[in-house]
Formats: C-alpha cells, structure tokens, sequence
C-alpha cells in the first residue's frame, strides 16, 4: 500500500508539482487582484490556456518521438491557415468544409516537409522547424503584402471557439475530447507504444521491426495537421485572420510540454500534464497582466520558468 | 553499382571538390559576380562601403555561431541578446552627457559577458540541450529589452556615430573624417573579432573549442573542463554580438528590443553555408564571414531581381533548408 502510494508520487511528480504551481498562483492571483478567483475570470483563463494546450500537444507528440524533435513552425502553419482560409469561408457554413480540407492539406504538406527533412535527411529539427517557421511568415507576408485580409470565420467554427455554453466556454469541450482520445491512443492503443518506444529507445524499436524514420516523420506531418486545425479555431475565436496572429503560440507551447514535466529527450508524454502546464502559464500572464508588466514580463517569466524548470529536470540525466 | 569502384576513384575528387569551404568559396565568388555585374558602380569606394556596412552585422553573428556551433552548442537567442545590447546601450546613454557613451559599453561588456555565462551555464554545466538554453534564453532577453525599452527609441550620444560613420561627427579631427570615409569603422569591428579569434585560436581555449565539439566525451575523459570551454564559446560569440552591438546603435542612435530577430537563424545558416559542420567541432570561423556574405549577396541580388521585400522571409527560410539538407542530400545520393 506504501510502496504503491510512493510510486504513484514518483511517476507523477512533475505533474504534482504543475498542479501545486497552479494552486499556488491561483492563490496568490486570488489573494492580490480582485476578481482573479471569480468561476468567470477562472474560465475565460483555461478558455486562452486552451489554444496553447493544443499546440502544445503537437509539440508533445513531436517530442515523444525523441531525436531531440521539436516543431517551431506550428504557429504559423496556424496562422498561415487562418489567413487563406478567411477569405474561403467568408462567413458562411457552407464552405467549412473547404476551408477544414485546406487546413488537412496545408498541415500535412508542411508537416511532411519538416518530418523528411528531419527523419530522412536527419537534419536537426530546430533548424528545420525555425527555417520553415521563417518560409510560412514570409508566404503569409506575401501573401498580405499590398492587400488586406478579408472573410470571417464560418458561424459553426465561432461558436466552437469563441462563444459558451451557459458560463462554460465551448472550446473546453473540444479539450475535453481531445484530450481523451489522446489519452486512449497513447495510452491503450500500439500506436502510443510505437511513439514512446521509439523515443525512449530508437535501437530496440528498430530490432523489434519499427520503421524508427517514418515514426518520426509521421510525428511532424501529425502536428502539422493539428496545428493547422488549431489555426482553424483561432481564427473562430478571434473573429479575424492576421498576419502574426499565432506566432506569440510557439513559446508557450514549448514551455507548457516542460512545465507539464514531459521529457524533452522523448519517450513520455502525459496530456493532462501539459494541459496543467497550458493553464500554469496562462495564469501567470493574467498575473503579470494584473501587475501592469505586460509583454515583457510574460517573456521574460517564460524564459526564466522554462530555464530553472530545465536545470532541475535536466538533473535526472547527469551523470558526470 | 559497383561500391569498390566508387570507394576508390569517387571520393579523391571530391576530397577537394566537395569539401565545404571550397564549394562555399565558389559560391561566393559567383555571388559576387552576378552583384557585381547587377549594380551599377559596385566597385566606386562609397559602395563598397555601403556595402560592408550593410554586411557587418551578420558577419559578426555569423562568426559568433560559428564558434559556438564549432563547440558542440548552437544559439537561437543570438539575435535577442543584439536587441537586448542595443536597448542597454541606449537605456545608459545621455545625449547631453559624452561620458555616459564609455559608461554604456562598460555595462554592456558585462551584459555581454553575462549573457554568455548565462548561455554556457545551461548548456556546458546544466547539460540541457543548447537548442533548448538559448530558445529559453532568447526570451529572458527579449523580456528585459522590452522593460528597458517597450517601442523602440532610446537616445545615444554623438560619438557614437564613431561605429557607423565618423564623418557624421561634427567637429571630428578631418583626418579620422578622411579615414573613415576609406575604412569603414564596420570593417574595423569586423577585423576585431578576427583578431579576437585569430588570438583565441592560437591558445589552449581554441584547440578545446574544436576537441569538446567533436567528441565531447573523449575531450572530457582527456582532462579537458567540457563545461567551462562551452561556456567560453558561448562568451565569445557573445561579444561578438557584443561588437554587432555597437554599430547597430552607431547607425541607428536607438534601441529596438525586436530588431535582432530576423537575424537568429540567418547567422546559423551563413555559418552552416561556410562549411560549419552543425555536429560539431568542424569547419572555420573565417569562413563563416563567407557564408555571411554569401547570404548577404543573396538579398543584394533579390533586390536587384525586383522581387518584393515581402518575400525576403521567404527565401531566407529556403535558403536555410537548402544550404543545410544539401550537403546531406549530396551524400546520400553518392551512396546509392
């Protein structure tokens, strides 16, 4: 009974510490600024820690991989997304569907770019991802260079996205679904054994008869899709498409995967983890929002969190 | 096909063709061909120091990444610690005040400094993996540029315009005006930190820089500190920018906590493209400067092929995965 409580604690630590994080801000949110504690103030920040826990969840995937795999393109897929599809949904429903198949086009041809690149020519990730990240801004800064950017999100997509049920925002509910179909694939599926077989151990997943490369490119070409549906629901959302619309999501993406205490050298990965570690962050901002620190304190917040939460968790693996 | 055919009169060509520094030094000269040929008076002295100028600041980025890229690591913050240098200088400077100027690069050495042991600290005694340090970093700061200067502006004092352009200076000696017009103070930094590297090159520092790169395991189990090279690296690139710096502010009289960005991932693609290997521990730090011209021919002849600066972005992105899958691409195909 002992042993299995304390074994519970050590295979969860670092979500326990996210969740304690969380506690811990809220309270001092609570505490400091009136009205942080509200149901209302609550909702709207896991309603914004939402859009960051999505893409954070394509930059789990890609990092349970292994291979140091990280994708910094995912902000602008979404946002190169969003600015093509505004004008092709124009604000009507009936061309949702479109709009959805340009998305599933976009997101995995970038994803299929990026996951060559990195699996098959093993070319570093970071590189791959930043230099890509830097092709999809300059085809969006082309793109609305000279003209301005027109449509509106379909009105199934803005009440998906933006509006709520009652007090309870509807993208908690896409969360929600998400979140359980991920847990059911990479927890009861072979396809979540695959991916953490291949992150944990890339030698024993090649002998055991897996194709180690076309996991790891198939990681990409996932989280490019899913970045590019996310782009879909930010556009919802905000109403409009623009042109940096989702880049500021990169960061935090990659910082929410740390805080919610996945490995960043692969082969483990827990969504609720990075849910926490989504709405931890948001949190902060609010926070440092209430303080009057704005953008800067956000960044430089970010910076330092996933710097000191890196050093602690890096300590595991030191060996020398 | 036949392999031992292949292992024996293949690669003793391509030991000298296709080694990286000559293909990066013939890219460049046919960069600077195609310039030369484009635009109008391109060997008149005012161009040619135009043109240094607008060179000089991913020259030193370029050489900066490459000594870190040479020693195991890799920097995304390099382009956030230009801005957050630029944002201190100006942030310490007093238009009215001359002497705040002396003051302004004391305290951004040591920034610089700062920055680099900040930098080296994650990677070389932390072990976090570099790409992960400096991303995080990049932010920290980009924070504190933004506190320091939330849009950008800020003021500098007169003399600096020393690092741009001496003859702007009013009541300057005629003959620093005169020298200044033929070496431009943006080729003197750039020497500078060839000279830095030339020196640094020669001691025991330069040798481990390349050591820990290439095998970081077997330098550490020879007795070399891994740690404290790397962190070393990382305060060299540092001033580097550091060097970035002041030109930046010597032009623009300003602070910009944003500026720096674009030029990240430019600085590792120039040092890739000279012939930097990403593993580590290969290549030259001169030929960084190539690979940086070669860059900066490339957005010379964008402009003079009209294409629109909004694709500027774009085609430096290309030229990223080009540059770097290249190589790899070459390889592959010969195995087969």
């Amino acid at each position: 009974m002992n042993l299995g409580i304390s074994m519970f604690f050590e295979r969860y630590k670092k979500i326990i510490v996210a969740f304690i994080l969380i506690v811990l801000l809220f309270a001092l949110g609570g505490i400091i600024v009136p009205n942080f504690l509200t149901v209302e103030q609550v909702l709207f920040t896991l309603k914004l820690a939402s859009f960051t826990a999505l893409f954070a969840l394509c930059q789990m995937i890609v990092i349970a991989a292994g291979g140091s795999g990280l994708d910094l393109s995912v902000g602008y897929a979404a946002t190169l997304t969003a600015v093509l599809t505004a004008s092709v949904m124009d604000g009507q429903n009936a061309n949702l569907g479109a709009a959805i198949l340009i998305a599933l086009a976009l997101g995995s041809a970038i994803g299929l770019a990026n996951g060559a690149l990195v699996s098959f020519l093993e070319l570093p990730p970071l590189v791959v991802t930043m230099a890509m990240a830097n092709i999809l801004q300059g085809i969006v800064n082309a793109y609305t260079a000279g003209r301005n950017i027109t449509g509106r999100p379909s009105p199934i997509l803005a009440t998906l996205a933006a509006k709520s049920t009652g007090k309870f925002p509807n993208i908690l509910f896409i969360l929600f679904t998400i979140t359980v179909l991920v847990m059911i694939v990479l927890n009861k599926t072979k396809w979540g054994t695959i991916l953490f077989g291949v992150g944990s151990n890339e030698t024993t997943a090649y002998l055991s008869g897996i194709n180690v490369k076309a996991v790891r490119c198939a990681v990409f070409v996932i989280s490019g899709i899913l970045a590019s549906l996310t782009g879909l629901l930010l556009i919802g959302n905000m109403g409009i498409a623009f042109k940096d619309m989702a880049s500021n999501y990169v960061m935090p993406s990659i910082a929410a995967v740390v805080v919610g205490g996945v490995s960043l050298t692969g082969g483990d990965g827990n969504y609720i983890g990075v849910i926490l570690g989504a709405i931890f962050l948001q949190a902060l901002t609010n926070l440092l929002i209430a303080f009057g620190l704005g953008d800067a304190g956000k960044w430089l917040a970010f910076g330092i969190v996933l710097y000191v939460l890196l050093s602690f968790y890096a300590s595991d693996r030191r060996s020398r | 096909m036949n392999k031992n055919n292949q292992n024996s009169s293949r690669p003793a060509l391509s030991n000298y063709v296709f080694r990286p520094e000559f293909s990066s030094l013939l890219i460049l000269i046919v960069m600077f061909t195609i310039t030369a040929i484009l635009q109008e008076n391109f060997f008149t002295l005012k161009s040619i120091v135009r043109n240094i100028n607008a060179f000089a600041p991913l020259i030193l980025l370029a050489m900066g990444a490459a000594v870190v890229i040479i020693s195991g690591g890799i920097d995304l913050s390099a382009g956030s610690a230009l801005s957050l240098f630029t944002c201190v200088l100006t942030t310490v400077m007093k238009k009215s005040d001359p002497i705040t100027g002396v003051y302004a690069i004391l305290v951004t050495l040591a920034v610089a400094i700062l920055v680099g042991v900040v930098n080296g600290f994650g990677i070389g005694y932390l072990r976090i993996p570099p790409v992960i340090v400096t991303f995080a970093t990049s932010y920290i700061w980009l924070g504190i540029g933004l506190f320091l200067r939330p849009t950008p502006g800020g003021e500098s004092v007169e003399w600096f315009r020393i690092f741009y352009n001496p003859g702007m200076i009013e009541g300057i000696h005629p003959y620093i005006k005169q020298f200044g017009r033929v070496i431009p103070p943006a080729l003197i930094l750039i020497l500078a930190a060839c000279l830095i590297w030339f020196i640094v090159s020669k001691t025991r520092i330069g040798r481990h820089i390349y050591a820990v790169g290439s095998n970081s395991e077997s330098a550490y189990a020879s007795g070399i500190n891994t740690a404290k090279v790397q962190m070393q690296a990382c305060i060299i690139n540092s001033i580097f920018i550091f060097l970035a710096a002041l030109f930046f502010v010597g032009q623009n009289q300003s602070g910009d906590a944003r500026m720096g960005d674009p030029l990240t991932l430019r600085a590792i693609a120039s040092a890739i493209v000279g012939g930097v290997a990403i593993s580590g521990g290969k290549g030259s730090v001169y030929f960084a400067l190539v690979g940086a011209l070669i860059l900066n021919f490339v957005n010379k002849i964008i402009f003079f092929a009209d294409i629109s600066t909004a694709y500027q972005t774009l085609v430096s992105g290309l030229i990223v995965i080009i540059a770097i899958a290249a190589p790899v691409a070459y390889t592959l195909y010969s195995k087969e």
